[in-house]
């Protein structure tokens, strides 16, 4: 059995609260009962439960995104797993190793939510200092962030220091020393985060784009549209708990309802669906004009009135 | 995977070349904050000191200018040091730069100990330039005073002008300069550490640089305070346990304070200048560690 890209198995992290907040709080932090792992004292006021018992696996390959909405535990779980965040209890491991030792994360790379790089760096000079960082040098180095810029789309703006970027093309360069030196595993907190629509495809293509060269992709996020274009399986997280998990389709299928597309279909036709759907004991729930979406209609547009 | 990609991928529990990049980086940061208007202002002091003591004698004309220099350097390189330091890791921590850089293989002994030789590095460099800055003046007035000598004793007998050149030369550039020079710098390393450490469970820049300020003032102030103590009490083994604590906490900055007997021309004993360096480097290493030991624990 081959090594799961990200196993995580009982994991809990209780954040303590300063001595001196303490004192604040008049009563218990209210949370529905004492979970499974989680001792009276850590469920008591002087604890924050910010994950609770939590199993996950990640396989090779796979796109998955861990959706909830803020505070439900998404990005402490993404620090435990990066050794930047101790667990209370349980294990997380990378490709077979302890997620705590600091050589589990030459197969990882990161992008953290909102990411301030040395904004006195140019683009290149960034991709070199994060590609020294991991053991990088001389040609190879050069070479791959020549090709890292490219894959993003920064070539141009290579020279030019990361305080005159724009939100995504900051995205674009974390995108590029996340991959500098070539992860298995690619840790995206938030990706596309307050970028716009135009920028928030390229990253979502970028996406799409490494999956396809075979590495492992685990994505936070709460923008659910999105996760929804690119994930493979999504696990969703409420209060720290992990409250579904499993493939997209088999999640956000309905059972018992099928969808027909059709292209010029006349009323007289699909009158005659009706009556064929009411005769076979079916029913016809919905009959609407097909839809664009709105991003689409976004994109066409603005990118209509910038060829202007 | 390639061969190329498998070396790569060997992790070295401690490699120069990300602490160099770290160094390298920290330094790039800290030179476009424009510290080094410090050293503008060392220049301006030098030059207007020079002015005034264009008046005096020659001795106190160098022993002035020895005095105010080397302080000077001592003030300068110790604001320097806490100033440059105190920044580093809240802004790392408050940018999450951090978080990209421990996401990688690197040891967080490997990122303390790249910022901190990157605020040393810095402080070398100040301290050259500084130091250069003084001698030169030192040089040009000795100089100067050697001609304006030589001028004045021209009908003099030989022995005589001998004598009054010597007199000049001793009393201005001279070989103990260098080893105080040393001792100014250990001092700004060991509160470059220092202030390294508290910044490691420090919430604000601010608090950092205050708790600094009252540790720069009590670390000159405790050995009169200890010797006080010492007259006063009884010296049990809680007493001399308890000065030990607090000397390992506010660290003896009096005993880095060379300068007077530089100034007055007295030589500084090698074992003096090796057991203060002895304690300046022992120092910096102890809050280092502590630093790192703080830092390894800390939640990011």
């Amino acid at each position: 059995m081959t090594d799961a890209a990200v196993a995580v198995r009982g994991l809990t992290k209780v954040f303590p609260v300063p001595f001196h907040r303490q004192w604040s709080r008049r009563k218990p932090r209210d949370i529905d009962g004492q979970p499974e792992g989680v001792t009276s004292r850590e469920a008591s006021y002087q604890s924050v439960v910010a994950v609770r018992d939590l199993d996950l696996r990640i396989e090779p390959g796979e796109v998955y995104g861990l959706l909830g909405p803020n505070g439900s535990g998404k990005s402490t779980t993404l620090k435990i797993i990066l050794g930047l965040v101790s667990p209370t209890r349980g294990q997380t491991e990378i490709f077979g190793r302890d997620s705590s030792l600091v050589e589990s994360r030459e197969a990882v790379g990161f992008l953290p939510e909102n990411p301030y790089f040395y904004k006195y760096l140019t683009g290149e000079e960034t991709l070199r200092f994060f590609g020294k960082l991991c053991g990088l040098s001389g040609a190879r180095l050069r070479e791959r962030a020549d090709q890292l810029l490219e894959l993003v789309g920064l070539t141009n703006a290579r020279d030019r220091r990361l305080s005159t970027y724009s939100k995504g093309m900051l995205q674009r360069i974390g995108l590029a020393q996340a991959l500098i030196h070539e992860p298995k595993l690619l840790v995206l907190d938030e990706p596309t985060a307050g970028v716009d629509p135009a920028g928030s495809r390229d990253i979502r293509n970028l996406i799409v784009d490494l999956k396809r060269r075979g590495i492992t992709v685990l994505l936070s996020s709460h923008l659910l549209a999105q996760a929804q274009e690119i994930c493979d399986r999504v696990g969703i997280l409420a209060d720290g708990v992990l409250v579904c998990e499993g493939r997209l389709e088999e999640l956000i299928a309905i059972e018992n309802q099928t969808e027909l597309v059709l292209e010029n279909a006349s009323d007289a036709l699909v009158d005659q669906i009706k009556t064929l759907a009411t005769s076979s004991n079916a029913k016809l729930i919905a009959r609407r004009r097909s839809t664009t979406t709105l991003e689409r209609l976004f994109l066409d547009a603005t990118s209509e009135g910038s060829n202007k | 995977m390639s061969n190329e990609t498998a070396a790569i991928t060997r992790h070295r529990a401690f490699s120069v070349a990300r602490v160099f990049a770290i160094t390298t980086n920290t330094l790039t940061e800290l030179t476009r904050l424009k510290v080094f208007y410090v050293l503008l202002i060392f220049a301006l002091l030098l030059i207007g000191s020079s002015i005034f003591m264009a008046r005096l004698t020659f001795q106190q004309e160098f022993q002035i200018l020895k005095d105010v220099s080397l302080g000077a350097m001592s003030i300068f390189t110790s604001l320097l040091a806490i100033v440059a330091t105190a920044r580093l890791i809240p802004q790392d921590l408050e940018d999450r730069t951090v978080y990209t850089i421990l996401a990688k293989p690197v040891p967080r002994f490997e990122y303390i100990v790249g910022k901190l030789t990157g605020v040393l590095l810095l402080l070398a460099i100040s301290t050259l330039v500084m130091s250069a800055m003084f001698l030169a003046v030192l040089y040009i007035r000795e100089q100067a005073v050697l001609h304006e000598t030589l001028r004045q004793m021209s009908a003099a007998p030989r022995e005589q002008i001998d004598d009054a050149l010597r007199a000049v030369r001793s009393s201005a550039l001279n070989i103990d300069i260098f080893p105080g020079i040393v001792i100014i710098y250990l001092k700004a390393c060991l509160l470059a550490a220092l202030t390294l450490f508290v910044s490691t469970f420090a919430t604000t820049n601010i608090f950092t640089i205050v708790v600094m300020v009252f540790i720069y003032f009590i670390g000159h102030l405790q050995a009169t305070a200890r010797e006080y103590w010492l007259q006063e009490h009884s010296t049990g083994w809680i007493t001399h346990s308890f000065l030990a604590l607090v000397a390992l906490i506010f660290p003896d900055l009096q005993t880095f304070n060379l300068v007077d007997d530089i100034v007055v021309g007295a030589a500084i004993p090698l074992g003096l200048f090796a057991k203060t360096a002895v304690l300046g480097i022992f120092y910096t290493t102890i809050y280092t560690l502590l630093a790192t030991f703080v830092f390894y624990g800390k939640e990011l």
